[in-house]
């Protein structure tokens, strides 16, 4: 015994042994040193003392059922220290038995739990804390194993999915999570588990109704005071709200992208109405137009609903009975039709609806900033449904950019419409445009400025390129111009000449406006017109007119010079022969001096005959009738005019036309009326060449006179003449002219007085002159001309010759 | 009129070519007639024994072209000079191709006048 208890002493529990019924008879020192009670104290009964009084009742029971027994037992029991605290321990009994079997003894060992203890409650307590937080928490919460198998939810969770535990626990297998968005999220959870750090996944979960609402998972892992984990706790946050208003925005942000990329109208509304189409899950999205007269649908976009259920829309008018987008755009309101089953409005249309397998449609008109109807956007279900706030505001959102779109489409249409016409005046015109910012230097070039300086479109163009097509001549004007107008604050327009690389010349007229700011060049804007073919037109009229002239001249002197020649010739050979023959009688031996003075005599009177003819030519001009034709002396005039108006023009003459309606038809050649015409219209132009203090009015009138005459009448505002001098007006060779020669009205009075008439001129009662001929409609029977000319020359009237 | 001299005949509208030329060519020495018309001269007695015939080319009534081809016609083969005031240079080639001895442009030279009249008088 006294070999056990040393023994027992030196175990590193609390021991103690009973007698076979119980009593305490041995304490070891540890014991009584916990207890701080002695061995005879605690003998017997006296331990009972160092047990917590609640732990007592259930030890005493447990002894005496295991004494009873006889089989070996153990219990947790708060045993007082000597300082009166108490601590947890593990109390153990066990019997000692002899060689026979029977008990003589019982062990008691109790071992210091109170540590062990303390973490254990420690630990109670938080899980109880912590699930009172789970399930006071509004949002679906669920508790998982560290491996991540479900151990509980909340109820939120529960209302939420409105399945069971036992099915949520089988969550990666069911509906619960949407299948598109599940492997991204078993992932997650399975890398946070390895990691052992939180995770963050967004995912779809579905509703007890059936809606997938997306909501954001958060993972959270509770560690024991250890660090290990002992649980996770999975948040879940209902961001459906924010997601979808995010989708739209990014579906909105992207259309208005696209439209602002310049992307085409049906790429955009297609993209439109697959944002639609994603959005509101089961849709098909369809948009239609209202066609520029506002009568028929045109096609929009209808990415997903088959193209000839789009097509039979398509060209439907615009009026309630076509269907629900017909009417939608007709009436500019909302048309709801929830079941095409039962819906009675669109006798044609539903049958056909139907017959697609659709079963609602929804269509709500697109309307312009003014309040046009631009098309319908419309929405179809295979299955009967009416809109809810939800669908409402989502049709709101993307009605409003479909205007968008098509607005900026049409005013798109309507800037390149315009563009192309611009570009197509200024192409008919000849005319470009231009821009320079006198700040940056930019050039900004219409394509028909490309086109006349023939550049490549594509090309900037600089002041240095612009320089090598100006013609060298007026290169250094040019540049001269370009000085000037950053100081000269007003239009300005001037021609150059263009020298093109294949050596042509281009006439350019440029109008410029420059745009100052404080007084700063900084805009010059304007026009280029190429002249050319106008230039062109100009000189081959005047080379036509010089070269008409010309043939006009050299015609009647040809005519004339053969005439005079004839004439001449016949007295200059007399006068040759008799001079001959008067030498040869003065040579003679003796001299025929008789026979020369005869032949000197007749040589002086065939020099008169010579003379004579010269004077006589005057006449021939007022026998010659010419050409005889019917001839409308307003045409024949207004020919002239249009001859000379440049001239006119050039000379600043003011031209007023009075032609006589009614004036008949004369009789006459047209060419040497226009002569006629053509010289009175130059001298009145002339005659006011120095006028500068008043309009250079010059007046052509026509009239029909009596007796079956016409008179034309030229009225200037020039210089006039003396009173005195009408008559020699129209001797030949009398100008008032410092470069004329002074035979123009004097052949124009021998044309008219040719054609029976009279020409005149008086001088005006305030200045100037008026000339005016007068001729009847047909001319007094005339001979020939040629025998008119002999007629004139020879000096006997009534002889005549024959041609040649 | 000396039988020995050749006789020449001119025919001319020209008062002054048939005043001036006869005296002219009498200073040459020829015998000469003068007349107004190709008519007149067809009338005449000389034609026969004409040597030379100076024959203004435009006359009225019978021309001088008309003139020689009558006398072709009535087998006179009289040397003709023509004279003419138009200075058409077309003119002489073709009257040379018409037989003509000689085209003259009036107003001519005394030499060249002798000339012709000497050539025609060769033919004979």
């Amino acid at each position: 015994m006294d070999e056990l208890s040393h023994v027992v002493d030196a175990l590193p529990g609390l021991v103690w042994t009973a007698r076979p019924d119980g009593t305490v008879d041995f304490l070891n020192q540890r014991w009584c040193a916990y207890t701080g009670l002695s061995l005879e104290k605690g003998q017997g009964e006296g331990w009972q003392a160092a047990i917590h009084g609640e732990d007592l009742p259930e030890m005493l029971e447990r002894w005496r059922s295991g004494f009873a027994s006889s089989e070996p037992g153990e219990m947790e029991a708060r045993l007082r220290r000597s300082d009166g605290t108490y601590r947890w321990f593990l109390i153990s009994i066990s019997p000692m038995r002899d060689a026979a079997g029977h008990i003589i003894r019982w062990l008691g060992v109790g071992t210091d739990i109170e540590d062990r203890k303390r973490a254990e409650e420690a630990l109670r307590l938080r899980e109880l804390n912590f699930r009172l937080i789970v399930d006071s928490i509004p949002a679906p919460v669920a508790v998982t194993t560290p491996e991540g198998e479900v151990e509980g939810v909340n109820q939120p969770t529960l209302d939420y999915f409105g399945k069971t535990l036992d099915e949520l626990k089988s969550w990666k297998s069911s509906d619960a999570v949407h299948p598109d968005d599940l492997p991204q999220t078993i992932a997650a959870q399975r890398k946070a588990h390895e990691l052992g750090r939180p995770y963050n996944v967004e995912s779809r979960h579905r509703r007890a109704d059936g809606v997938y609402r997306w909501f954001n998972v958060l993972g959270l892992p509770l560690r024991d005071t250890d660090g290990r984990i002992l649980r996770w706790f999975h948040l879940q946050i209902d961001i459906d709200d924010r997601k979808r208003a995010e989708g739209l925005l990014a579906s909105e942000k992207q259309l208005l992208e696209m439209v602002a990329g310049g992307r085409s109208q049906p790429r955009v509304l297609e993209a439109l109405c697959q944002h639609v189409e994603a959005t509101a899950a089961g849709c098909y999205c369809s948009v239609v137009l209202v066609d520029p007269t506002g009568t028929h649908l045109e096609n929009g976009a209808a990415p997903s609903l088959p193209a000839s259920f789009i097509t039979s829309i398509i060209g439907r008018p615009v009026n309630a009975g076509s269907g629900p987008c017909g009417m939608a755009s007709y009436l500019n309101e909302q048309v709801i039709a929830a079941d095409l089953t039962t819906e009675r409005r669109w006798e044609e249309w539903c049958p056909m609806a139907l017959a697609y397998g659709l079963r609602a449609c929804w269509s709500t008109p697109i309307t312009s900033a003014a309040g046009k109807v631009l098309g319908a956007f419309a929405l179809y279900y295979d299955t009967p449904r009416a809109p809810t706030p939800l669908h409402q505001s989502l049709i709101e959102r993307f009605t409003h950019i479909a205007r968008i779109v098509i607005e900026n489409a049409q005013n798109d249409a309507a800037l390149k419409s315009s563009e192309a016409f611009l570009a197509e005046v200024q192409h008919l015109s000849s005319t470009g445009s231009f821009r320079w910012n006198a700040v940056t230097g930019e050039r900004t070039w219409s394509e028909e400025m490309y086109r006349i300086f023939e550049f490549d479109p594509a090309a900037p163009v600089s002041i240095e390129m612009m320089e090598t097509r100006i013609h060298p001549e007026d290169l250094a004007a040019f540049r001269e111009r370009g000085q000037r107008v950053r100081n000269v604050d007003a239009d300005f327009e001037f021609e150059h000449r263009l020298l093109m690389p294949d050596g042509s010349i281009k006439y350019i007229r440029a109008t410029c406006h420059p745009r100052r700011y404080d007084g700063t060049l900084v805009e010059l804007f304007g026009t280029v017109h190429d002249v050319t073919q106008r230039r062109l037109a100009e000189e081959a009229l005047d080379k036509v007119r010089s070269e008409l002239a010309h043939v006009a001249r050299v015609t009647t002197l040809g005519v004339l010079t053969g005439s005079i020649a004839h004439e001449v010739n016949q007295p200059l050979s007399g006068i040759v022969t008799n001079a001959s023959t008067c030498l040869r009688m003065l040579a003679a031996e003796p001299p025929n001096v008789d026979g020369a003075r005869e032949t000197a005599r007749r040589t002086i009177r065939d020099a008169n005959r010579a003379s004579d003819v010269i004077t006589r030519l005057r006449a021939l001009f007022a026998k010659k009738s010419a050409m005889s034709e019917s001839l409308d002396l307003n045409e024949a005039t207004r020919e002239v005019v249009a001859l000379s108006s440049d001239e006119l023009q050039r000379n600043r003459v003011i031209l007023r036309e009075e032609l006589a309606d009614d004036l008949p038809l004369v009789t006459g050649d047209r060419i040497q009326l226009q002569q006629v015409i053509l010289n009175l219209l130059r001298n009145a132009s002339d005659a006011m060449s120095g006028v500068d203090d008043r309009p250079r009015e010059l007046m052509i009138k026509t009239e029909r006179e009596e007796d079956d005459r016409v008179r034309l009448t030229v009225q200037d505002a020039g210089m006039g003449f003396d009173a005195h001098a009408t008559d020699k007006l129209f001797e030949a060779f009398y100008t008032t002219k410092s470069d004329g020669m002074g035979i123009g009205l004097s052949v124009s009075r021998s044309i008219i007085e040719g054609h029976s008439g009279r020409l005149w001129a008086v001088a005006n009662d305030g200045p100037g002159a008026t000339f005016a001929f007068s001729i009847p409609l047909v001319p007094a029977p005339r001979t020939s001309r040629s025998a008119a000319v002999r007629t004139a020359v020879r000096a006997n009237p009534e002889r005549s010759i024959g041609q040649p | 009129m000396m039988v020995n001299e050749s006789l020449v005949s001119v025919v001319d509208d020209d008062e002054s070519v048939r005043e001036s030329l006869p005296d002219l060519l009498r200073e040459f020495g020829f015998a000469v007639q003068a007349f107004a018309s190709a008519e007149e001269f067809l009338a005449s007695n000389v034609v026969s024994q004409t040597k030379c015939l100076i024959l203004d080319i435009a006359m009225p009534g019978m021309s001088g072209p008309d003139l020689q081809t009558e006398l072709l016609r009535r087998r006179q083969e009289i040397p003709i000079v023509f004279i003419t005031a138009h200075v058409d240079q077309n003119i002489r080639p073709s009257m040379l191709e018409r037989g003509a001895v000689e085209c003259l442009f009036k107003p001519f030279s005394d030499t060249s006048l002798l000339d012709a009249v000497n050539a025609a008088l060769r033919v004979n």
